[in-house]
């Protein structure tokens, strides 16, 4: 194994899914074994058998960054999801996909 | 006292919305963010975290482009909903027209022995790999079923000039159904040029015909990727490439090249090869895993990260030759450029959402198969029929088109819903590009963190972004790639 990490992130700040979003762009590096224990979501980052000590540590970083990133976009989506389906829906509604119209 | 009221009066007090963007990392703590259409604009980190927490001031020198390329509005703007809705559908009305691009396959039969080939060539004098009349006037009756006022066939093989009997025949058939069908006819022949003949331009020049050819560089590199009898590969491109010209006229023959480890070296050489040759531009491709490419194992004779090196060397080495007055433009770069700085999209089968397979581009094989794709047709030449959509002498025009095999492939790997790519901010950019993830996952979604296919776009398109910003003349110069015609 080329290294293990465990990380805490506290569930009031941080969704699962914003962890299993980042663990899933760091795939090429390590796994992600995901725990909720209480407010805690824990985090154990496995390396790939291919991946070197250095490669790891560099995931690892790149990992912290997107969980916050990805925390951030989830936040943003939903804000401004009903103003995203008003624009498609805008944009379709004129798109005459029927020719008879 | 002024009859004119004070600037204050129009500053708004209102804090602003939202609009729906996405981000990414660039480089250190500067971020990408686009919008739905794929304007885009660089911000540090700390100015992110405040946008999002909408304390951005107005005087923020950011402000103003934020609002111009709607990633922010007063609540009670109309305008940036609309003008959104509007490039939103001006990209994707290439959707509407559905199929345009007809690839007719007249012969797996071929005068050369690439070891890249993606199809697997026949030799020369195997008729049993040719397409027959009856084939041919059922895949026209399927032609004629798209919708698309612009028709485009492509004859391809194998070599089609070793059946240009039935470029003849589907040319003239076409032609004679579109007195009627009065679409917009386009037909392109792609050739090595070797068995180029007088009567076979003769036939280019009455019926309107482009070719598309192979140049790989100069002679040495061109005859090493594409051996053939006699080894003169690239003398025989030479001379009907001059002869081409002549008849045809400059703009009617476009070259298309191959990256090998050979080329790997030599991108200088093989551009210079390109303007020695009279081309206005390169098109630098990344070998395909497909068909023999596959097969040689010549696909994994260079890996991702020195493909990179190369186009950016080459990408540097053109931005040389325009600075010094040649104007030369990189293909690939100019395709992404227009999705990057205008609202059009160039249909590029491979970097389209939904995917290109079958309704932006669809394959007539030389024994009745159809494919989704070019691609889809050279995986099944190595016996993989995953998209093979059925066959035109037994299967109607709605059984190919509606079946299972593509609208599973076109639905799966839509990236507004994929895994990596829906949070991906170089979406608008990109494309599913599902055969490829098919052929080197065996799925058509891919795992977009190890798929080669990403790391190469996303690398790009990053690059194309940097260069952008480190020098306003290369600027200008991408906007005249992302606008040529």
């Amino acid at each position: 194994m080329a290294g293990l990490a465990e990380l805490i992130f506290d569930s009031q700040l941080y969704g699962a899914e914003a962890i299993q979003k980042a663990a899933y762009r760091a795939m090429h590096a390590f796994t992600l074994d995901l725990k909720v224990d209480g407010d805690n979501i824990l985090c154990k980052l496995i390396g790939n058998i291919t991946t070197e000590h250095a490669a790891f540590e560099r995931a690892v970083e790149e990992f912290r960054k997107d969980v916050l990133d990805y925390q951030l976009r989830a936040q943003l989506q939903a804000e401004t999801a009903p103003i995203r389906n008003l624009i498609i829906g805008l944009a379709f509604s004129n798109a005459r996909l029927n020719p008879s119209e | 006292m002024s009859k004119f009221q004070g600037l204050d009066a129009y500053t708004r007090r209102a804090r602003y919305e939202l609009l729906p963007f996405k981000f990414d990392r660039l480089e250190g703590d500067n971020y990408i963010i686009t919008n739905m259409t794929g304007e885009y604009l660089e911000v540090a980190m700390p100015e992110l975290h405040v946008l999002l927490a909408k304390d951005l001031a107005t005087e923020h020198p950011l402000f103003a482009s934020l609002r111009a390329k709607h990633f922010i509005r007063y609540a009670d703007e109309q305008a940036p909903l609309d003008l959104l809705a509007l490039k939103l559908r001006t990209r994707l009305s290439r959707l509407t027209g559905f199929t345009s691009l007809h690839i007719f396959v007249v012969t797996l039969r071929c005068d050369h022995s690439c070891p890249y080939c993606q199809v697997s060539r026949q030799m020369d004098g195997e008729t049993s790999f040719d397409m027959t009349p009856d084939m041919a006037d059922k895949a026209l009756d399927f032609v004629f079923r798209s919708p698309n006022p612009a028709i485009k066939i492509e004859f391809q093989g194998g070599e089609p000039l070793l059946n240009f009997q039935m470029v003849r025949y589907v040319v003239k058939a076409a032609k004679r159904r579109n007195l009627d069908e009065k679409r917009d006819l386009e037909f392109v022949i792609a050739t090595t040029l070797s068995l180029l003949t007088d009567e076979v331009l003769a036939f280019c020049y009455e019926h309107d015909i482009i070719l598309s050819t192979s140049l790989d560089g100069p002679a040495d590199l061109h005859n090493a990727n594409r051996p053939r009898v006699g080894r003169d590969s690239f003398e025989r491109f030479e001379a009907g490439l001059a002869k081409a010209r002549n008849v045809l006229g400059v703009d009617r023959v476009s070259a298309l090249m191959t990256t090998t480890d050979k080329s790997l070296p030599r991108v200088r050489e093989i551009i210079d090869e390109y303007v020695r040759l009279g081309f206005n531009g390169i098109f630098l491709r990344a070998l395909s895993p497909y068909g023999f490419a596959i097969k040689t194992r010549k696909f994994m004779t260079y890996d991702t990260e020195r493909w990179l090196e190369f186009y950016k060397e080459g990408l540097a080495y053109i931005l040389e030759l325009n600075k010094a007055g040649i104007p030369f433009v990189e293909h690939y770069a100019s395709l992404i450029l227009k999705k990057m700085l205008t609202s059009n999209d160039p249909g590029y089968v491979d970097l389209m959402n939904p995917a290109g397979a079958g309704i932006a581009a669809i394959v007539f094989n030389y024994d009745g198969s159809v494919y989704a794709s070019d691609e889809s047709r050279m995986l099944a030449e190595m016996g993989d029929q995953t998209f093979r959509l059925g066959s035109i002498l037994t299967d109607s025009y709605e059984d190919i088109i509606l079946s299972d095999v593509l609208l599973d492939a076109l639905e799966q790997s839509f990236t507004l819903s994929a895994p990596m790519c829906s949070d991906c901010a170089f979406e608008p950019y990109c494309g599913a590009e599902p055969v490829f993830h098919h052929a080197i996952f065996r799925d058509v979604l891919g795992r977009k963190a190890e798929s080669s296919f990403c790391k190469r776009n996303m690398s790009i398109f990053k690059h194309l972004i940097g260069l952008m910003k480190s020098d306003v003349s290369t600027r200008h110069l991408f906007m005249q790639w992302a606008n040529a015609c």
